[in-house]
């Protein structure tokens, strides 16, 4: 058994290093005659031990007469174990490039491709003071049932949809933001973008834009990619709101009578509240043709759903 | 039993016992190969670094001095084993090489007898099976007695007929030497010629071919001091003359023409191409390194250290020890098996625990294992320059290594 254990091991040390190459090579010749039925004429297994033993004999004796007298029952363990191990590293890794996250779409368990679990942290609903990961569970985000025509929205007819739910002052969202422009640019899908104020006093850019988009629906774009990417201290002062209205030449006077207007008010506390139906726990959560992606995840991730194939 | 040499002024000589940095390595596989003392690499090295030129063929200052250096070992070697006439020395590669020459020179035909123990090494049985299977020969096996002495008298009741003995002197399966001495006189009551393979005994006991009146001996450098890659063939002078050279080509011939050759008297016609000449400096500077010592000295120093290492070893009843007993039948070397347990495992351990070096498996002897029955073994192989405190180290880790088991 720990032929098979050491072909592998050493099989794929041996791409890097001839000597452990050379071990791989009398490991297949053990395995070889072992499922034909014969024994393993190489010493190799008994290399193997011997190596193992002398490790622990200095430690314990006791520990080395056991491993000495259970040693095939502990290979097949550590054999069993090994596919176990290899398969959940085969699963992890799927899962990293598929979802950014070593357990699956949103998972925010421990995961060794991303140790410091970057790709699944968003800012969390209800907590205004800080971004980090969330400590809800996982849970069912969902587009079904919600009604998005208030939205700013790019709608080119194409059969993928991209929406955007972000908040301006969460750096994540500010993260995430770049590659899902690049994305849309790229697959020419329809996109809706929706501002969730998760994070500080936003409510003042959300009706701002709210307005924006109503009267300069074709600078509207330019203007949200203004407040993602400016600096976040400069953009989230309310007292900057007007000069950053005039940088695109727009009516200050008249948005910032639409911002202030009860109707506006209403209409974002409405779109939060649609938003809060999606079941959405942090920013940003983003939706591709209907999949929830919750955390800013590697562009490759995003463009997974949008590939015909999952590589291109 | 005081052994009288000085064992710490000769493990001065040794590069590999000084080393500052890293650790010194308990080398117990001196049957495989020996240490070299420093003189013989420098030796080497400064034939390689101030005269790296051929012997023999050119008229230059430095072609000259290597002339000179490989004629010097020759007649260091020759010196060393009392041999007639330097020119009875032929440089092979090792004693294979030597074994391998007397087979395919000696002329044996279709149904010539050549009589060989039951412990010989590969290379003293895989020539005449091969000539057994090519020409014809016969090949007769000598028993030994059940604790792998010699039996005398099975060997003298198959002498009859035999064109030759090719024998081993000391076994390197059991440190087994054989009573040579009577076994040529019989041989030579019987006109047959005797051959000893001499790879284990040379570098333990003073050999004295006169004395032997042995007709030809093999022997490598390696396992005495000198380089790898050297070895001897020694043959009486009137028989090596009538020996057709093995390997021919460069040095061999006084001259040639295109459908003629006239060889060149030997050694030369044996030692075909351009020699190892750095290795035979080497060689020739372990002669002189060894000729230092009494071999008295150095067969009751490794006598003390195989005593006390059976004694122990004795003491573990799984244990079974190759050979005799009595470990002053077995020279430096100490082969023991544990019935079920593959060695290999052993030797790795020894080695991973405390850097001590053994050797295992069926040490070329597959023919000897076989018949016994024995998967393999583990040997201890001692020699000038081992101490009792490696001794004791070897002890304490073997018997770590069978509470384990």
């Amino acid at each position: 058994m720990p032929c098979i254990i050491a072909l592998i091991v050493f099989g794929i040390m041996g791409i890097f290093s001839a000597s452990h190459r050379a071990l791989a090579k009398e490991a297949f010749i053990c395995v070889f005659r072992r499922i034909t039925f014969r024994p393993c004429n190489t010493n190799f297994q008994e290399k193997v031990k011997g190596k193992i033993l002398s490790k622990i004999i200095n430690r314990s004796t006791f520990l080395a007469k056991m491993v000495n007298k259970h040693y095939e029952i502990l290979s097949w363990i550590f054999f069993i174990l090994m596919l176990g191990s290899t398969f959940y590293v085969l699963r992890g890794g799927y899962n990293f490039y598929i979802y950014g996250s070593c357990n699956g779409l949103n998972a925010s368990g421990f995961c060794a491709f991303d140790p410091s679990g970057g790709n699944n942290k968003t800012t969390a609903i209800g907590d205004s003071s800080t971004c980090g990961i969330t400590q809800k569970t996982e849970q069912t985000v969902t587009l079904n049932n919600i009604n998005l025509s208030s939205f700013p929205t790019q709608n080119i007819s194409s059969k993928d949809t991209i929406v955007f739910i972000g908040c301006y002052a969460c750096d994540y969202s500010r993260k995430a933001y770049p590659d899902i422009q690049k994305l849309v640019k790229d697959k020419q899908t329809n996109y809706i973008f929706a501002h969730y104020p998760a994070k500080g006093d936003t409510t003042f850019l959300a009706d701002a834009g709210y307005c924006v988009y109503k009267d300069y629906p074709d600078k509207y774009w330019e203007f949200n990619d203004y407040l993602f990417s400016a600096d976040k201290n400069y953009v989230l002062n309310k007292a900057n709101l007007n000069e950053i209205l005039g940088k695109f030449s727009f009516d200050v006077k008249k948005i910032d009578e639409c911002a202030n207007s009860v109707e506006t008010k209403i209409a974002v506390e409405n779109q939060v509240k649609e938003l809060n139906k999606t079941g959405l726990y942090g920013t940003p959560t983003i939706f591709i043709n209907g999949k929830a992606f919750v955390g800013p995840k590697p562009y490759r991730v995003y463009r997974v759903p949008l590939n015909k194939f999952i590589f291109f | 039993m005081v052994s009288m040499l000085d064992v710490d002024k000769i493990r001065a000589d040794f590069n590999i016992f000084n080393k500052k940095d890293g650790v010194t390595p308990i080398y117990l596989d001196s049957g495989c190969m020996s240490l070299k003392p420093d003189v013989v690499v420098e030796a080497m090295n400064d034939y390689y670094f101030n005269y790296p030129a051929c012997a023999g063929r050119s008229s230059h200052k430095l072609g000259d001095k290597v002339t000179k250096k490989v004629k010097e070992a020759r007649e260091l070697i020759a010196k060393f084993i009392n041999a007639k006439d330097e020119n009875e020395i032929i440089f092979t590669r090792n004693t294979t090489e030597g074994l391998n020459l007397l087979a395919y020179s000696l002329g044996l035909q279709k149904g010539d007898v050549v009589l060989i123990s039951n412990k010989e090494h590969n290379s003293n049985l895989i020539p005449w099976l091969l000539l057994r299977d090519r020409i014809g020969i016969v090949v007769k096996i000598i028993p030994s007695n059940e604790d792998g002495s010699f039996n005398l008298d099975n060997f003298s009741k198959m002498i009859n007929g035999v064109k030759l003995v090719s024998i081993v002197h000391t076994s390197n399966v059991d440190g087994v030497t054989n009573p040579v001495k009577e076994i040529i006189e019989i041989a030579h009551k019987n006109n047959s010629l005797v051959c000893l393979d001499a790879a284990q005994s040379i570098p333990h006991k003073k050999i004295d071919v006169q004395d032997l009146d042995v007709d030809f001996l093999a022997f490598s450098g390696h396992k005495m001091l000198g380089p790898t890659g050297t070895g001897v063939f020694y043959g009486k002078y009137k028989l090596l003359e009538k020996l057709a050279p093995f390997m021919v080509g460069g040095d061999t011939v006084e001259f040639s023409t295109y459908d003629s050759y006239k060889m060149l008297p030997i050694p030369d016609k044996f030692e075909a191409g351009l020699q190892n000449y750095a290795g035979i400096i080497g060689f020739g500077e372990a002669v002189k390194y060894l000729n230092q010592f009494d071999f008295k000295d150095i067969a009751e120093h490794e006598l003390k250290l195989n005593t006390y290492i059976t004694e122990e070893l004795q003491k573990i009843s799984k244990i079974k020890i190759m050979g005799p007993k009595d470990p002053k039948y077995r020279s430096g070397i100490i082969n023991f098996y544990i019935d079920g347990i593959d060695m290999h495992k052993f030797a790795i351990m020894f080695d991973e625990m405390a850097n001590i070096e053994i050797r295992s498996g069926q040490h070329c002897v597959h023919s000897y294992f076989a018949d016994k029955k024995i998967y393999n073994s583990a040997r201890v192989s001692l020699y000038l320059y081992n101490t009792m405190k490696e001794a004791e180290a070897f002890i304490t880790n073997l018997n770590k290594i069978i509470k384990i088991l």
